[in-house]
């Protein structure tokens, strides 16, 4: 009788448990799931988005003219988006990382710091576009400053090459401050006993952090890692804000492409091709560098 | 099974049911009910220029006559042109849509408005119908293919008449350099770069092959062909430093101030810069030509021209007959269309002259030019390019001249695009 009781109490637990699961599950279905269902339906379509105009199934064609890419507008923007992912991933890390061990001590001014360095991360994307080309627009406050002072101006926006590497740090600056958070965060976890073992030991600084704080940080570095090549990947507002893709199509990313071209010409089918593709992308990277990072996690729990 | 339990299940029970509940409350079944109170929504362009207070003020007499109440609304996204169909496609489109023209997709989506006999006399409802249908009214007529010069510039460098063809084109732009004027020819960034390209062709490009849409959708010439002639003559000017780079990075705003403080001798751009050079006077002589042609006997050309304050009415309005009131008042009503050329500069046979200077340099312009054309960008008639997102790709290809890229490639890639969209 006694265990009839606790095994209808278990699963009556089991049911309030699962039942409790249901609000998350119903939100994360209708804005996550459905949403890419109907992404993934109609990439197969030509459909221009309109109800009264419904969708043709096409098969693969809008695939077939993402990979053909017949006038060549993907392609650019793939190769954009990849540099901005990939060498935009090691600035933010970068920066991220090197701030956070200067920061990583609680004072006044560190704090403040902290804020200052979280700050632009606040600010919508859009506007940080905006803002940095006032600044570093040809007629830009650094332009109007070099000069007057007699100095010829860069062409931070106007070069093809220039406005993407502007692009890029553009980015880094708006995004590093999550990335930021999340490194002190990791910093301290690191355990202090360790490290004042290491030090006991003669361990200079930069050898306490290669032999006990960086193997200690292993799984932040990769939290970080893909959080940063995610948002990366899907970079748009600030591309708008900064140089709407241009000059030419010298800064459009494959979001811009997405939303900017495809979208805005009421391609949703082939839009929606480009997103699956890119969301299939940023998959395949993000399980990638997860199973590369995982022997360097094993090292942090033996750290740890 | 004990109460707290019991209270665990039932509070779980009702969390799972509030987004079910929430999805319902915020789901409607018919977005044309949002307008059955009679209110009659209209979805405008916000600009400098074209205020939400301006247009509140624009529909007050027609609201107090009519007893409509009509609610503005500026775009969602960047544009009308974007927002439209995005609203079209949540199921709340408004009920009157300003400051577009239907293309492909949304033409099927408006209100054939053919049998009113207003329609048909507005300013060029003949250019915007297609095969006689009429589903975009407007008020008046942008002129496109306008030149806006610095008098005093054009005197230092000794210039004594706007020019007239090419070659004088060219040489005015050689003694604006020589003169030390930092930009003899302005560009700008963004969707300028390219509808400026094409506003300096219009004249030219018609006098070649008039009607030059129809002749490149019936394959008889390439999209290439008919604008490579005009990315030489930019080219040119690129390679000599009368324009550059940094013209197509620079945004319109910035560039038209430029052109106030008196650092640009020629600004290619649409009739409505009359109404931001009144609104900020400079303080030198401003003219106005018609872009170069060949031959001094055809200038000036046709003039390149869109429709001033086009409206169209959403087919699936819950209030048809508010929204098309409302429409035939914006464009018929005297005292309505005096305060939308109050509000943006445009020029209607019969139109009181403004009091703005440059509105009136303008008109005159317009006055002897010989013909009237539609522009490339527009979507709308039997002038109509079969394809969309003409101008955003002209302009992302043509501001390549500014990068060093050949006049022919950028030709040939225009016309791969144009073959690729075709197809669909």
């Amino acid at each position: 009788m006694a265990r009839t009781t606790t095994s209808r109490r278990g699963f009556v637990s089991s049911l309030a448990n699962g039942l409790m699961t249901i609000p998350a599950a119903a939100v994360y279905a209708g804005l996550t799931v459905v949403p890419v269902g109907f992404a993934v339906y109609y990439s197969f379509t030509r459909y221009n988005g309109i109800p009264s105009q419904p969708p043709t199934w096409v098969g693969f064609e809008n695939y077939a003219r993402v990979i053909q890419d017949p006038i060549g507008d993907l392609r650019p923007a793939v190769v954009v988006t990849t540099l901005i992912a990939v060498v935009g991933a090691f600035l933010v890390n970068g920066a991220a990382l090197a701030l956070a061990l200067l920061l990583r001590r609680t004072t006044p001014f560190n704090t403040f710091a902290r804020v200052v360095m979280f700050y632009p991360h606040v600010l919508s994307a859009l506007i940080v576009g905006f803002l940095w080309q006032a600044i570093l627009g040809p007629q830009g406050a650094v332009n109007n400053l070099l000069e007057s002072r007699g100095t010829s101006s860069l062409p931070f926006l106007a070069d093809p090459d220039w406005a993407l590497a502007t692009l890029i740090v553009v980015i880094v600056w708006a995004q590093f401050g999550v990335q930021l958070v999340l490194y002190l965060a990791g910093l301290q976890a690191v355990s202090p006993e360790l490290q004042e073992a290491a030090r006991l030991d003669g361990a200079g600084s930069v050898q306490v952090f290669r032999h006990v704080t960086w193997p200690a940080l292993a799984p932040t570095v990769t939290v970080t890692i893909v959080t940063s090549v995610l948002s990366l990947l899907k970079v748009y507002d600030v591309v708008l804000g900064l140089t709407n893709g241009g000059p030419g199509d010298a800064t459009q990313t494959w979001a811009y492409e997405i939303l900017a071209v495809s979208f805005a010409n009421n391609k949703v089918g082939l839009a929606c091709a480009q997103a699956v593709l890119l969301v299939l992308v940023a998959g395949i990277l993000s399980f990638t560098i997860i199973a590369l990072r995982r022997r360097a996690e094993e090292g942090a729990e033996a750290v740890g | 099974m004990s109460t707290s339990f019991r209270r665990r299940a039932r509070g779980a029970v009702a969390l799972g049911f509030v987004p079910v509940l929430a999805l319902a409350a915020c789901s409607s079944g018919d977005a044309s009910a949002e307008t059955d109170d009679g209110s009659v929504r209209m979805l405008v362009n916000i600009t400098d220029n074209l205020t939400q207070a301006k247009w509140e003020e624009l529909v007050l007499p027609f609201e107090e006559e009519s007893g409509i109440d009509v609610k503005i609304e500026g775009p969602s996204g960047q544009s009308v042109s974007e927002s439209f169909p995005a609203l079209l496609a949540a199921g709340t489109a408004p009920d009157v849509i300003e400051s577009i023209v239907p293309g492909p997709d949304t033409a099927p989506e408006l209100l054939d408005l053919t049998e009113h006999e207003w329609a048909s006399g507005t300013p060029m409802a003949d250019l915007y119908s297609t095969d006689g249908t009429i589903n975009v009214v407007g008020v008046g007529m942008q002129e496109q293919s306008l030149m806006y010069y610095n008098a005093d510039l054009f005197e230092e460098a000794g210039i004594t008449e706007p020019p007239a063809t090419w070659d004088e084109f060219d040489a005015a732009l050689a003694a604006l350099d020589s003169a030390g004027v930092a930009t003899p020819v302005a560009f700008a960034s963004d969707w300028a770069t390219g509808v400026q390209i094409q506003q300096i062709w219009h004249p030219q490009q018609n006098l070649t092959t008039p009607g030059w849409q129809q002749s490149v959708a019936d394959g008889s010439s390439t999209l290439g062909d008919q604008f490579q002639p005009v990315f030489e003559h930019v080219a040119d000017w690129v390679e000599a430093g009368y324009t550059t780079a940094d013209d197509v990075a620079t945004d319109t705003g910035t560039q038209e101030a430029n052109f106030i403080a008196g650092e640009v001798g020629i600004y290619p751009m649409g009739s409505w810069f009359s109404t931001t050079l009144a609104a900020s006077p400079p303080d030198f002589e401003v003219g106005v030509f018609a872009p170069p042609v060949d031959d001094a006997a055809d200038a000036p050309g046709p003039m390149g021209a869109t429709i001033a304050f086009p409206y169209m009415v959403w087919k699936g309005t819950a209030n048809p007959d508010g929204a098309t009131a409302l429409v035939e008042y914006l464009v018929t009503d005297d005292a309505a269309i005096a305060k939308q050329a109050e509000m943006d500069s445009f020029s209607r046979e019969g139109l009181e002259p403004s009091d703005n200077e440059y509105a009136g340099l303008v008109q005159e312009l317009s006055d002897s030019a010989p013909s009237y054309v539609v522009p490339g960008n527009q979507t709308v008639g039997d002038y109509a390019l079969p394809v969309a997102g003409f101008n955003p790709k002209f302009t992302e290809l043509a501001q390549g001249l500014w990068q060093g890229r050949s006049p022919a490639d950028v030709a040939a890639d225009l016309t791969a695009w144009y073959e690729t969209e075709k197809r669909g």
